[in-house]
């Protein structure tokens, strides 16, 4: 539904189903109507004024709910209001889906939303959205409970004081319309990177208005070096597309294309069906990684090494030496084994045109350069990798150097800050959160009242991308409109509404915004038909950016390679500091995500806090062991206290940092989590930065981690190695090649008797069952949080996940194998889910049968029979059941736990009335568990049910002579979450009643195997081996009789 | 009138050790027994031990109500280690209560007579050892609130439990236990209630005496009837005494955790319940018999032979210790031999050497007759019975759970305050009833006991004539 923006005048145009609906909304009832729709008393929350009215009458509900006779009452009471007349296409309690699209750095995904009775609950890819086809990462997939933040900013606020629109409108139409009069002199613009076609529109005429206005954008998370190297090679700025399931040898040099990059969700399902070697002739691509510490990509590697990140550019060095005749004169000494570094070359030698070297935004420009010269000469362009334009890039460390020296020049009166949150992100060596204040008015929208807002003149609540109209481009430049599925919640407005207001635009709404520029996009012509196809696409098709051919300009390859030697001699050797993204937070914007703070890193397991990875050898040296806190400084300059935390696999001379922790009084999540890294980071060091040293500092940090190293115990990393080979079953492909049914052999199973009668389940209609393939997963964990959107999982809070008690319905279990932890021979990644053995432990130890077989054969959680024993959990060898060891759904997530476990407010609100807001994302398909009940993985059932109710419908709807005997669910008709979000579709759900499921045929695979199989639990949910492919030169010695491990 | 030896532990075979000393009339028997509860005040050193232990109660009382209102993540236990302290207090309690019915019903059976001296109290303390135990499942659950699903109630539901869960055993087991402890030590107690009836001082004794005393005037018919009930008493608990553990062991022997999954666990369960029930008898007795004066009855030679089946007991568990190694070697499964090696040399090997310190190397020491009946000795290896059998059930319990079959999930236990406290209070509970049980109590088997003395036995004098000529 449209913003309700209820003083700007609305051009009526013809009638459409949107704009009927409008017309609808118009009215002052159903305005109240959409007040009122929420659960009750929801509302009143959202308005700051209602507010403690609201709380007081809960309070005083509550005090008597408690003391009186209706003390027994579990539920409030609640006004239910009918449809008079009911909207066209709803039906209440019918979700319904919209696509849209979310722009994370610029960049677009492709979504498809699920709204139940007007409130957005869960999100998914766009099946027909050519990047996502229907996958996504966690972060999209965790943004709809920013959507119901209750840290999220409510208020106009000026100078740190509450304010209010009206305030606003009355000082921006003044101000703005004095600077239209003055050409815009001293008027910037800082910009997050967007892609967005309104955005640019109202960018364009905002410069139109105001030619002397500057417009700078900056983005932490950038793709300068990327920028930079394109116009090395090329002369003017290319995006390049890669083609991974075209490739048959990948060199990532500090990429990590599987999870840190922008078109992440596309390459993993592209990586991963060049990994499917199932079919003749079984082949499958190779992946050479050379990084500084463990991404999710090196740990997808068949061979990684650790090399600086800082030195990786001397590995690109000694490629282009070997394979080009451009950069011949390459002198440098490269971190590589001499073997490793000849296969590398080797195999991509003997695969021109279908070998492919990426490079990774950390590496300078030059690095990026060298790939292209040498994807050039490899024959790969147009094969692995193509490109295309790339409008309007601008190197972002660059612009926000502008813009300081712009302040610091005194040029600039009025700094508008669209997104982002420069005070605390910004290149440290700026110093722009103090810079801020030397500005006569800032005005900053954005979704918290953060660092930045504190500091400026006026903060304005930005509308969740949920709740506002909008458009961006996708990576391959796909537009995608961005529709909202709800009003403001808290009247908050969209950048774009803003810049209306800045140019004096008689289009205000953001509705009428995009539909303008939109008029460019799709044309006038037909425009109306367009547009509803628009919004039911959710993206413009055939939209992307047109191909481009340009060539390298090899003759300037000497001067890079010059350059980059020149940078290497440069590149202070001893300890570098390497900055990433979080795999959980991003750049920090979602550090008030309880989802992703509680996700675990798929590599660290770290869940609620960043940390300085070292290596295990870099930690002895420096005296410190897992959680003690060291100074990390940089030239004896800016210096941070943070916690250690040793990461196998990291380079001993590299620290890999993470940014964007450390954030204070943003919101409650957020509080306290992690060390501020940006501290350290500076505009001409983005990526890296040589020459810091870390010393042992005092004191020492608790982390909560979800799987612990027990490298540092002798016995528990023996036993890890003994067993791991049974449990995760992996080949090289040489190996499967010789022997497909490798995966039976790894165990002996003595027996298959049982003690029991087993549930017949033979003559079930359906048997659900499900396959994760260890091949293709990736690790990205996007499937735990969708879990936790589709089924309620809450999360619990620091001190809880440090106990082991984190809720989540599938992990990924990690492990790294190899005799050495500085450098593990490979990683396994597990999802785990609920296995739904046939013959399942917890059902036998239940006292009150809580755990049963249903018909199906589900195994099945009666939540309202459970008791909580959690005998079952102790039985459950897989360990996937999960326990409310308190009211999750009302106690607040705390990091510490004090004398009293619970905050006083945990016995003063029923479960019903908590949290509100968050409330309204709950699936209303999922029961809320309460406290001291078991819960876990149900393989989605109520989208099974789902599935059923549909089979059924269209069964008894079918012509007799055209039905079946029996009511049968098409394959893929039913998939839950985890299977929906994998951007690798790993995970396989289906009905193994049908034997041309694809389940049935996955169960049947070769590969396919029972974990933990030898205690006869025939799991529903099977594993099919993973596949590796290192060169036969370096491969070691065949996994079945693998070196030590650690988990 | 013969002068009795003060000293009844001689080995000589040819003379039969008093179990009496200083006593030799019924009159005398009576009045230092019932002298313990019907002095007008008990002695200062029980003022002090109510304080403390109905502190310690009063304690638990509020950590329940806390635990109760807050929700079980107030204990320390997580995933993997679902269960934690609650099952190993749970499984400690049980195993105290061990020793009661065992003196009392066993060795009855098998005609120790030595056994009336302790037979009483280590009854008493298998009953409120049991209601230690019986509350740790209760309070355990995640919603107490409907706990008694556990019970085979007729229900709207139409639920029955389900039959197949050791726990629900568990339930029977331990409710039939304690159900037929508490008729043992009642109706054995029934003349002893009524000699206090006949005694009392003032209306209120005599008559709350009375009501418990079911009318007892000692006729022939009373007695006769009496004998044979306790006799068949005896005859049921015997099998109890070996069931109920056996039961709780099932616990863990029928799931599949790693370390739990044994056959040896009913044998070796009875006999840790057994070696930790008698070190409890002797840690109550030690104090009560300095106390109250009952040096005459609990004799050194009494506290002797407890400390032989606490050796023997214990050298048992050690056995048993030694065999789940055996067997988890031999049985070749993976997963077995890392859960027992773990246990030795892992993250929880301070506990096992502990266990294995406590109750299999210290009480080696009672081959010695000096360790045997030196009273400070035996108390201080008793005491340390009483952790190392706290600590097998910790190592048994935690431990497994804690590194299982995934090492993705394994984890530390670490227990909360409230774990720590409420282990305390379990024990301010226990020694609260004690103390009551003590002061209103007969705390020694009156009827029984004259009926091992020579006077008992008309002809005893005779007999000792013979002998010694």
């Amino acid at each position: 539904m449209p913003s309700v923006d209820q003083t700007a005048p609305r051009p009526r145009t013809g009638k459409t189903y949107w704009r009927s609906l409008e017309d609808f909304a118009d009215t002052p009832e159903f305005r109240e109507f959409m007040f009122r729709e929420f659960p009750a008393g929801a509302s009143e929350m959202l308005d700051s004024t209602q507010r403690r009215e609201f709380l007081k009458i809960m309070g005083a509900s509550l005090a008597l709910a408690g003391m009186g006779i209706s003390g027994c009452r579990r539920w409030p009471e609640e006004k239910i209001a009918p449809y008079a007349s009911r909207p066209a296409g709803r039906l209440p309690g019918i979700p319904n889906s919209y696509a849209t699209s979310m722009e994370l750095g610029g960049v677009a995904s492709g979504l498809l939303v699920t709204s139940y009775d007007g409130r957005p609950i869960k999100i998914e890819g766009n099946p027909e959205h050519p990047m996502n086809r229907g996958a996504t990462d966690a972060w999209a997939q965790a943004s709809v409970l920013e959507l119901y933040d209750p840290d999220r900013s409510r208020h106009v606020m000026h100078n740190n004081q509450a304010s209010s629109w009206d305030n606003f409108s009355s000082w921006a139409k003044s101000h703005f319309a004095a600077l239209r009069e003055a050409d815009g002199n001293g008027l910037c613009i800082l910009s997050e990177a967007t892609a967005s076609p309104s955005v640019l529109d109202m960018k364009r005429r905002l410069l139109e208005a105001m030619p002397n206005a500057k417009w700078y954008e900056y983005e932490p998370l950038n793709n300068d070096n990327e920028l930079a190297g394109s116009i090395l090679a090329f002369g003017s700025p290319y995006r390049a597309q890669y083609h991974f399931d075209r490739a048959k040898i990948i060199v990532s040099l500090d990429s990590d294309f599987l999870h840190a990059h922008p078109a992440a969700v596309k390459y993993t399902r592209d990586f991963a069906s060049g990994r499917r070697a199932d079919d003749a002739p079984k082949t499958m691509n190779r992946l050479y990684v050379v990084e500084s510490g463990y991404s999710l990509t090196g740990a997808n590697a068949d061979h990684r090494v650790a090399v600086r990140s800082g030195d990786i550019g001397a590995v690109a060095g000694h490629l282009a030496k070997m394979l080009s005749s451009a950069a011949a004169n390459w002198v440098g000494s490269v971190d590589v084994a001499k073997p490793m570094l000849q296969q590398m070359v080797d195999d991509l030698a003997s695969h021109r045109g279908e070998c492919l070297i990426v490079v990774g935004p950390r590496q300078p420009g030059e690095v990026h350069a060298i790939a292209h010269l040498l994807n050039e000469e490899l024959g790969n362009v147009g094969r692995t990798v193509s490109y295309t334009a790339r409008p309007d890039a601008k190197p972002q460390a660059a612009s926000i150097k502008a813009l300081a020296a712009d302040i610091d020049g005194g040029e600039v009166d009025t700094l508008v800050i669209l997104g982002g949150n420069p005070a605390y992100n910004a290149p440290a060596d700026l110093d722009f959160a103090s810079k801020l204040g030397s500005v006569g008015a800032t005005i900053h929208v954005s979704s918290y009242a953060d660092e930045t807002s504190k500091r400026c003149t006026w903060h304005i609540p930005r509308a969740h991308y949920l709740e506002s109209w909008g458009d961006a481009r996708a990576y391959d430049g796909t537009i995608g409109i961005t529709q909202p599925l709800i009003e403001p919640l808290f009247g908050g407005r969209s950048p774009i509404e803003l810049l209306a207001i800045i140019n004096g635009d008689d289009v205000g709404a953001g509705y009428d915004i995009v539909r303008r520029s939109f008029g460019g996009v799709i044309g006038d012509a037909d425009f109306e038909r367009h547009w509803r196809r628009v919004l039911h696409d959710g993206f413009v098709a055939d939209s992307a950016f047109a191909e481009q051919s340009p060539t390298v300009r090899s003759d300037e390859a000497e001067a890079w390679i010059i350059a980059l030697a020149r940078l290497a001699s440069q590149e202070r050797r001893g300890l570098e500091l390497v900055f990433t993204g979080d795999r959980s937070v991003y750049d920090g914007r979602f550090a008030n995500n309880g989802w992703l703070q509680e996700l675990p890193d798929p590599l660290t397991k770290l869940t609620w806090d960043n940390a300085v990875q070292l290596s295990p050898s870099a930690a002895e040296n420096i005296g410190v062991k897992m959680g003690d806190m060291v100074n990390v400084s940089l030239n004896g300059g800016s210096h941070v206290e943070a916690a250690v935390l040793v990461m196998p696999g990291q380079h001993a001379q590299s620290a890999t940092l993470t940014l964007g922790y450390g954030r204070n009084g943003v919101g409650r999540i957020a509080e306290d989590a992690g060390f501020d890294f940006y501290q350290l980071r500076s505009s001409d060091s983005m990526g890296f930065v040589g020459g810091a040293t870390i010393t042992k500092s005092s004191g020492s940090y608790e982390f909560a981690l979800t799987q612990h190293h027990h490298a540092l115990d002798t016995i528990g990393g023996k036993g890890t190695q003994d067993r791991l080979p049974t449990i995760f079953r992996e080949a090289n492909l040489d190996e499967y090649k010789e022997h497909p049914d490798f995966a039976d052999h790894r165990v002996h199973v003595a027996h298959r008797l049982s003690l029991w009668d087993e549930s017949n389940l033979d003559n079930a209609d359906y048997k659900w069952a499900m396959s994760i393939d260890l091949t293709t997963c990736t690790g990205c964990s996007a499937c735990v949080v969708a879990c936790q959107a589709e089924n309620n999982i809450p999360i619990v809070g620091k001190d809880q996940v440090k106990r082991g008690r984190e809720m989540h319905w599938i992990r990924v279990d990690r492990y790294f194998s190899g005799s050495n932890p500085e450098t593990p021979d490979s990683v396994a990644m597990q999802p785990v889910p609920c296995m739904h053995c046939e013959n399942a432990a917890c059902e036998e130890v239940c006292p009150v049968a809580a755990t049963t077989h249903d018909r199906d054969g589900l195994n099945v959680m009666v939540y309202n029979r459970c008791i909580g024993t959690r005998y079952c959990s102790n039985n459950c060898p897989y360990k996937v059941r999960r326990f409310n060891f308190f009211d999750y759904q009302v106690r607040e997530p705390v990091r510490e736990t004090g004398l009293m476990h619970v905050k006083p407010s945990y016995y003063t609100r029923p479960q019903s009335d908590t949290h509100p807001l968050q409330q309204l994302q709950h699936n209303p398909e999922v029961t809320i568990r309460s406290r001291g009940v078991m819960e876990k993985c149900t393989y989605c059932i109520q989208r099974i049910s789902a599935g059923k109710i549909k089979a059924k419908n269209d069964w008894v709807k079918a012509k007799p002579e055209d039905r079946s005997s029996r009511v049968t669910v098409p394959d893929g008709s039913v998939v839950p979450a985890c299977a929906q979000a994998c951007p690798a579709q790993a995970i396989v759900f289906g009905d193994l009643a049908d034997p041309n499921s694809r389940v049935a045929q996955l169960h049947a695979h070769e590969r396919t195997y029972e974990m933990l199989e030898e205690l006869n639990p025939k799991p529903r949910t099977r594993y099919m081996a993973k596949l590796r492919n290192p060169a036969p030169s370096l491969a070691p010695a065949a996994p079945s009789s693998q070196g030590s491990a650690h988990g | 009138m013969t002068t009795l030896p003060l000293d009844n532990t001689f080995d000589d075979p040819t003379r039969r050790a008093p179990l009496v000393l200083n006593h030799d009339d019924f009159g005398s028997v009576t009045n230092t027994i019932c002298g313990v509860n019907e002095r007008p005040k008990p002695p200062r050193a029980w003022y002090i031990a109510f304080a403390i232990s109905s502190t310690f109660l009063m304690v638990l009382g509020i950590l329940i109500g806390y635990l109760f209102w807050t929700g079980v993540g107030v204990w320390g236990n997580q995933n993997p280690a679902m269960w934690g302290f609650p099952i190993v207090n749970f499984v400690f309690w049980v195993g105290i209560g061990h020793a009661g019915t065992l003196i009392s019903a066993i060795l009855y059976l098998f005609r120790q007579k030595w056994r009336t001296a302790i037979n009483r109290f280590a009854e008493a303390m298998t009953i409120f050892a049991v209601i230690c135990a019986g509350m740790f499942p209760g309070i355990h659950v995640g919603r107490v609130w409907v706990s008694y699903w556990l019970f085979p109630i007729p229900n709207q539901m139409e639920m029955w439990p389900q039959f197949r869960s050791p726990l629900l055993w568990d339930v029977f087991a331990v409710g039939t236990y304690f159900t037929v402890s508490l008729l043992f030590w009642y109706v054995g107690m029934i003349p002893d209630l009524a000699t206090l009836r006949d005694r009392a001082t003032t209306k209120l004794k005599a008559i709350s005496y009375g009501i418990f005393a079911l009318g007892w005037r000692g006729s022939m018919r009373h007695w006769h009837r009496y004998e044979r009930t306790y006799l068949l008493l005896a005859a049921l608990a015997t099998p109890l005494v070996l069931s109920v553990h056996s039961v709780v062991s099932f616990d863990f022997a029928v799931a599949q955790v790693p370390g739990w999954h044994t056959t040896i666990f009913p044998p070796y369960f009875v006999a840790g319940a057994i070696f930790s029930g008698f070190a409890m008898v002797m840690t109550l007795a030690i104090p009560a018999r300095q106390w109250w004066g009952l040096k005459d009855f609990i004799t050194l030679r009494h506290l002797e032979t407890m400390n032989k089946i606490i050796l023997v007991t214990g050298s048992m568990v050690g056995y048993a210790y030694i065999m789940e190694f055996f067997t988890a070697w031999y049985s070749g499964a993976m997963y077995e031999s890392f859960a027992f090696v773990n246990r030795m040399f892992g993250q929880y090997a301070w506990a096992y050497w502990i266990m294995v310190t406590c109750n299999v190397i210290i009480p080696q020491l009672f081959w010695f007759k000096k360790a045997r009946q030196s009273i400070p000795i035996m108390f201080g290896i008793c005491l340390l019975v009483n952790v190392g059998m706290w600590f097998e059930r910790f190592v048994i319990i935690v431990t497994s759970l804690s590194q299982d079959h995934l090492p993705a999930n394994w984890d530390y236990f670490h227990p909360t305050w409230v774990d720590l406290t409420m282990l305390a209070g379990s024990f301010g509970l226990f020694m609260t009833l004690f103390l009551l049980f003590i002061r209103y109590l007969p705390v020694i088997a009156i009827a029984e006991v004259k009926a091992i003395m020579p006077a008992a036995n008309p002809h005893a004098h005779d007999h000792d004539k013979e002998a010694s000529a």
